[in-house]
C-alpha cells in the first residue's frame, strides 16, 4: 500500500455504531483536504452480527476502497480477531499490519501482526457521560493521534455530528481529545507521508447525490416505497422538501408509486419514483405503459444482491437483464449507469431533460455500493438547463397528441390548457388518441404508432457521446466495465501496466441501447475482459450479441464488491491463459 | 356557458345497446356542466374494462391507464394541478379485486378527488368471470357451478377506509345518479360513489328489472352517522339502498401536507441549487 494513503476500518457489531463513527472520520479526513472513499459492509441487521466501514483517504483521488489496511478501530472482539487474523480477515483486504485500537477489557484474542494498542476506552468514556458509545468518539480521538490528523478538525466534525453545541457535543469533543492524548503519549504514530491541506470537497454518497442531480434536474417530486438500497434517495430528499419545494410520498407500494409518478408527469410536473429490484419487478407495467401513453418518466432502480429478496445489504449488478427487459412489448426506453458519485449527480439531471425531450422512461441505474458508499466529489456544476421538451399551444385545431413526426416526437398538452383534450391512452391507439384495438384493430395503424414511438430513440443515439475509456490509445487488452466498478477497474489496470501488461479499460455508463460506435473500440485487441459483479455475466452476453465479439469474462457474486488487488491478479490470469 | 354538448366525445361509444355504462357517460357529463366545469378543466383516468373505456367517449382530458390502477394516477393529477376536477372511473374487478390497495389508501388519504365504480357485478370485458362483487351462488365463465365467495361490499369498505363521501347510485335512475356526482364532485375530499350497473350480456341476475324492484332512495339520514351509515350499508336483500350514505368535511390530504398546500405543484418553482445547497456534504 501506498504511503500516500491511509486505510482506517471501524469493525463492531451492528448497534455498536460503526457506521456513526466511520462517517466522522471519513468526514474528518476529507476536511483535512484527502480525497475520501468509503466501503460500508453490513447485515440486514439492526443489532448484532458483524459489520464494518472502510474509509481511504489520500492527497490525490482515491477511485475504490483500496486493498490494505492501516488502523483498525475494533468495537468488539470478534472485530478485533476478524480483520487482524490473516485466515479470517473479509473484504480482500490484506490483514492489518498496522495499529489496532481496542478497549482493554477485550481480552484473550488471538494475535496477528498488527500492533496491538489496548486503551482504556471505556473508562475514558465513562468520565465524559453515561453513553457507551462515546467509547466510539474516543477510539476516533486515538485514530487521530495515530494517523496525524489536526485535531481541531475532527473536533469541529464531531461537533457537527452532536448538534454544533450543547452538552452531548462537549463531552464528546472532549473525549476524544482525551483519546487523543492517550494515544500520543503511549503509542507511535503511523509512518505514513499523508500530505494534509485545505481543499474543499463534498463528501456524498451515490443515493444523495441522486437526489441532488434530480433537484438540480427541476425535480417537484418523489414517491417512492422503501427498499434498500433504493431509500437513501427518498431520505434524503425527505428532510429537505422544505428547502427544496418538494412533494415525497411513500405510497402503498411500487405500483402506485410509478403511477403517480406518471400521473404527476402527465399533468406537468417532473416527478421521479425509483426502488430496488424486488420494487422494480412490481412497477414494470406501468413502465411500459409511460413508452405507451408516451408520458416522461424517469426511475431510479439501485441493485442489491439477488434473486427475490436476496441480501439486502450486499451490493450487485444482477439486475441489467431485468432493467433493460422490464414490461411487456417493444417500446422505447433509456438505461443510464452512473459509474461513480459524481455521475450519478450529473446522469440523474440529464434523465430528467431526456425523459421529457422524448416522452419517454429512463431508468437510472446503481447498485448498493454506489448508492451507499462516500466519495469525495469536488466542483460540482450546479448550472443547468432545464428543457421541458414539445408542448402544444392552447386550441391548436385539429390536435393530434400523437402525431406522426419525422423524429416520432409530437407535442404534449396538459389537463388544464384549453382547446386540446384528448385521451391519452394505454391501449395501442392512433394519432388522436383514440384506441385502435379491440375491434377497431387496424394493422396500418399499429404499424405506424409502433414505428412512431420506437423512432424516438434515434434521437438519444445521434446525440449519444462516445464511449469512454481509460488509458486505451495503446491497449492490447481491452478490459470492459459497467456502472459502478469503474474505480476498481481502473486501479486493476494501474497495477497491470505497473507489470508491463498493456491494458486499458471501455467504461459503459450508458447501458441501453448501447452506443452502436462501441464495436470499434474492441477491434484489434488481443482479449476482451469482460469484469462484472454479478454471476452469468450480463452486459457480457449483451455485448456479444450486439457486437459479435469473442469474450472472457470475470464475475463476483459474492455480495461485496470487487477488491482492486484481487480484480488485477484475476486478470492477469485470464490475460496469460491461452 | 358550458353546455353538455361540450362533452360530448368524438368517438362513439362501443358499449352493448343497454349498457349501464351509457347512464354513466351522460351522468358525468351532466354533472360537470350542471357545476359549470369546463371540459378542459376536468380529467377523468380509467382502468381497464369496458367501463373504463369512458375517456373516449367523453370530451375532456382523458387518461386510460393499466388495470386496477387508476387511483394512483388521479391522485397525483389532483396533486400536480388542484384546479382539475379530477374523476376515476372503472370496473368493480379492476377497482375491487386489483385495485384493492389503491381503494383502500386513497380513501384513507382523503384525495380530493370522485370515485365512480360501475359496479356490474361481473367482468365485461373479458366476457363474463365471477368478479369481486358477483353475488353468491352466481353461475359464471368461473364458477360454473355457482359463486362460492362472499360478494365485497364496497359501501362498508370504504367508510372503514376512511373515505369522507361514500354513496350509491343506480344507472336506471338517471336523474339520481347526475345527483350523487353532482355532489360528490362537490365534496372536498375523497368521494366514492358505487353505481348499480346492469351488464346486459354477462349478468343475467342483476338486470334493471332486478333493481327497479329493489332500490329505493336513502332519505333523511344524518349523513356525519357513521355508525348510521354502516348500518345503511349493510342493507341487500329485498330492498336495496341508494343515495348518499355518508359525508363529513374532515381535512383532506393536500390540506395537511406543508407543500401541497401551499397551492398546485405545478405553480411550484423550480429550486436553483446553489452552494449553500452543498453546505451539509462538506
Ligand atoms: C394486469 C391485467 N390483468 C388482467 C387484465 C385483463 N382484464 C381486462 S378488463 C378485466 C376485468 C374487467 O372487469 P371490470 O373491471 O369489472 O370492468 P367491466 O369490463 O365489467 O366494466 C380484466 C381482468 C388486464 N388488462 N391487465
Ligand atoms: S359486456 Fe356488459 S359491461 Fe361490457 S359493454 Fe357489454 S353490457 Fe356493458
Amino acid at each position: 500500500m501506498k504511503d500516500t494513503e491511509v486505510v482506517v476500518r471501524v469493525a463492531g457489531a451492528a448497534g455498536d455504531g460503526v457506521q456513526s463513527a466511520g462517517l466522522i472520520i471519513a468526514k474528518a479526513f476529507s476536511r483535512s483536504g484527502l480525497y475520501v472513499n468509503t466501503y460500508n459492509y453490513y447485515q440486514s441487521l439492526i443489532r448484532g452480527g458483524q459489520s464494518w466501514y472502510q474509509i481511504r483517504a489520500a492527497h490525490e483521488k482515491v477511485r475504490s476502497q483500496g486493498d490494505g489496511l492501516d488502523v483498525l478501530i475494533a468495537l468488539n472482539k470478534d472485530g478485533l480477531t476478524r480483520h487482524t487474523n490473516p485466515m479470517i480477515n473479509e473484504g480482500g483486504a490484506s490483514p492489518l499490519e498496522g495499529v489496532a485500537i481496542f478497549d482493554k477489557e477485550i481480552t484473550g484474542y488471538e494475535k496477528g501482526k498488527a500492533t496491538y494498542c489496548e486503551m482504556p476506552l471505556g473508562e475514558i468514556a465513562a468520565k465524559y457521560g453515561k453513553n457507551a458509545l462515546m467509547k466510539n468518539t474516543v477510539a476516533i480521538g486515538a485514530m487521530a493521534a495515530a494517523v496525524g490528523l489536526d485535531f481541531s478538525i475532527l473536533s469541529g466534525v464531531i461537533a457537527d455530528q452532536f448538534g454544533k453545541k450543547g452538552d452531548v457535543a462537549d463531552q464528546n469533543v472532549k473525549a476524544a481529545k482525551e483519546g487523543y492524548d492517550y494515544y500520543s503519549s503511549n503509542f507511535k504514530k503511523l509512518g505514513k507521508k499523508i500530505q494534509y491541506g485545505k481543499t474543499k470537497r463534498y463528501l456524498m454518497a451515490g443515493g444523495e447525490a441522486v437526489g441532488l442531480g434530480a433537484v438540480s434536474g427541476g425535480l417537484k417530486m418523489y414517491v417512492g416505497y422503501p427498499m434498500t438500497p433504493a431509500s437513501s434517495v427518498m431520505h434524503y430528499l425527505a428532510s429537505h422538501t422544505e428547502q427544496f419545494g418538494l412533494f415525497v410520498k411513500v405510497s402503498e407500494d411500487e405500483i402506485s408509486a410509478i403511477n403517480m409518478a406518471i400521473g404527476a408527469n402527465y399533468a406537468g410536473v417532473r416527478a421521479m419514483t425509483g426502488s430496488s429490484g424486488g420494487g422494480f419487478a412490481l412497477m414494470t407495467e406501468a413502465l411500459g405503459m409511460s413508452g405507451m401513453v408516451e408520458v416522461p418518466l424517469v426511475v431510479y432502480e439501485a441493485q442489491r444482491s439477488g434473486p427475490s429478496t436476496g441480501l439486502p445489504t450486499k451490493t450487485e449488478q444482477g439486475d441489467l437483464m431485468q432493467v433493460i427487459g422490464a414490461s411487456q412489448g417493444d417500446y422505447p426506453k433509456v438505461v443510464f449507469a452512473p459509474r461513480n458519485v459524481e455521475e450519478a449527480f450529473y446522469m440523474t439531471r440529464e434523465a430528467l431533460n431526456l425523459a421529457e425531450k422524448l416522452q419517454m422512461p429512463v431508468i437510472v441505474m446503481s447498485d448498493l455500493y454506489l448508492a451507499e458508499h462516500y466519495e469525495s466529489v469536488e466542483n460540482l456544476d450546479l448550472n443547468f438547463k432545464i428543457d421541458r421538451g414539445n408542448f402544444a399551444k392552447d386550441n391548436q385545431p385539429d390536435f393530434k397528441r400523437y402525431q406522426y413526426t419525422d423524429s416520432g416526437v409530437s407535442s404534449r398538452a396538459l389537463p388544464g390548457q384549453a382547446g386540446l383534450m384528448h385521451n391519452e391512452d394505454s391501449d395501442e391507439h392512433n394519432e388522436y388518441g383514440a384506441v385502435v384495438s379491440d375491434a377497431e384493430t387496424d394493422p396500418t395503424l399499429r404499424r405506424l404508432s409502433m414505428e412512431k414511438r420506437m423512432k424516438k430513440i434515434n434521437i438519444y443515439l445521434k446525440e449519444m457521446p462516445p464511449t469512454d475509456t481509460y488509458r486505451y490509445s495503446d491497449a492490447e487488452y481491452a478490459i470492459v466495465q459497467w456502472g459502478s466498478t469503474q474505480g476498481v477497474v481502473e486501479e486493476a489496470v494501474d497495477m497491470l501496466r505497473e507489470k508491463g501488461i498493456k491494458a486499458g479499460a471501455v467504461e459503459i455508463n450508458r447501458v441501453y441501447p448501447l452506443n452502436p460506435d462501441m464495436g470499434k473500440l474492441f477491434s484489434g485487441k488481443k482479449k476482451i475482459i469482460v469484469v462484472e459483479n454479478n454471476y452469468s455475466g450480463q452486459i457480457n452476453r449483451f455485448l456479444r450479441s450486439e457486437f459479435l465479439v469473442k469474450t472472457e469474462l470475470i464475475t463476483k457474486y459474492d455480495g461485496e464488491s470487487f477488491y482492486p488487488g484481487a480484480l488485477a491478479e484475476e486478470l492477469e490470469a485470464v490475460i496469460r491463459r491461452n | 356557458m358550458v353546455t353538455l354538448a361540450d362533452y360530448k366525445g368524438k368517438v362513439k361509444p362501443d358499449w352493448c345497446p343497454g349498457c349501464g355504462n351509457f347512464a354513466q357517460l351522460s351522468a358525468i357529463g351532466g354533472a360537470l356542466t350542471e357545476l359549470g366545469i369546463e371540459p378542459k378543466d376536468s380529467v377523468v383516468v380509467s382502468g381497464i374494462g369496458c367501463s373504463s373505456n369512458m375517456p373516449e367517449f367523453i370530451n375532456m382530458y382523458g387518461f386510460h391507464g393499466l388495470h386496477g390502477r387508476l387511483l394512483p394516477v388521479a391522485e397525483a393529477i389532483k396533486w400536480a394541478n388542484d384546479k382539475l376536477t379530477v374523476i376515476g372511473y372503472g370496473g368493480d374487478g379492476d377497482g375491487f379485486f386489483e385495485g384493492t390497495q389503491h381503494f383502500y389508501h386513497t380513501s384513507k388519504r382523503n384525495v380530493d378527488i370522485t370515485y365512480i365504480v360501475s359496479d356490474n357485478q361481473i367482468f365485461g370485458l373479458t366476457t363474463g368471470q365471477a368478479s369481486p362483487t358477483t353475488s353468491m351462488g352466481m353461475v359464471t365463465k368461473t364458477t360454473p357451478n355457482g359463486n362460492i365467495e362472499k360478494p365485497l361490499n364496497p359501501l362498508d369498505f370504504a367508510l372503514t377506509a376512511g373515505a369522507t363521501f361514500v354513496a350509491r347510485a343506480f344507472s336506471g335512475d338517471a336523474k339520481h345518479l347526475k345527483d350523487v356526482i353532482k355532489a360528490g364532485i362537490q365534496h372536498r375530499g375523497f368521494s366514492f360513489i358505487d353505481v348499480l350497473s346492469p351488464c346486459v350480456t354477462y349478468n343475467k341476475l342483476n338486470t334493471y328489472d332486478f333493481f327497479r324492484k329493489r332500490v329505493y332512495h336513502i332519505e333523511g339520514n344524518d349523513r356525519k352517522d357513521l355508525m348510521q351509515a354502516y348500518r345503511i350499508a349493510q342493507e341487500w336483500g329485498d330492498r336495496i339502498p341508494i343515495g348518499i350514505l355518508y359525508e363529513n368535511t374532515d381535512k383532506t390530504y393536500e390540506d395537511y401536507d406543508p407543500i401541497l398546500s401551499k397551492g398546485p405543484l405545478i405553480n411550484n418553482p423550480v429550486h436553483k441549487l446553489v452552494e449553500d445547497d452543498l453546505e451539509e456534504f462538506v
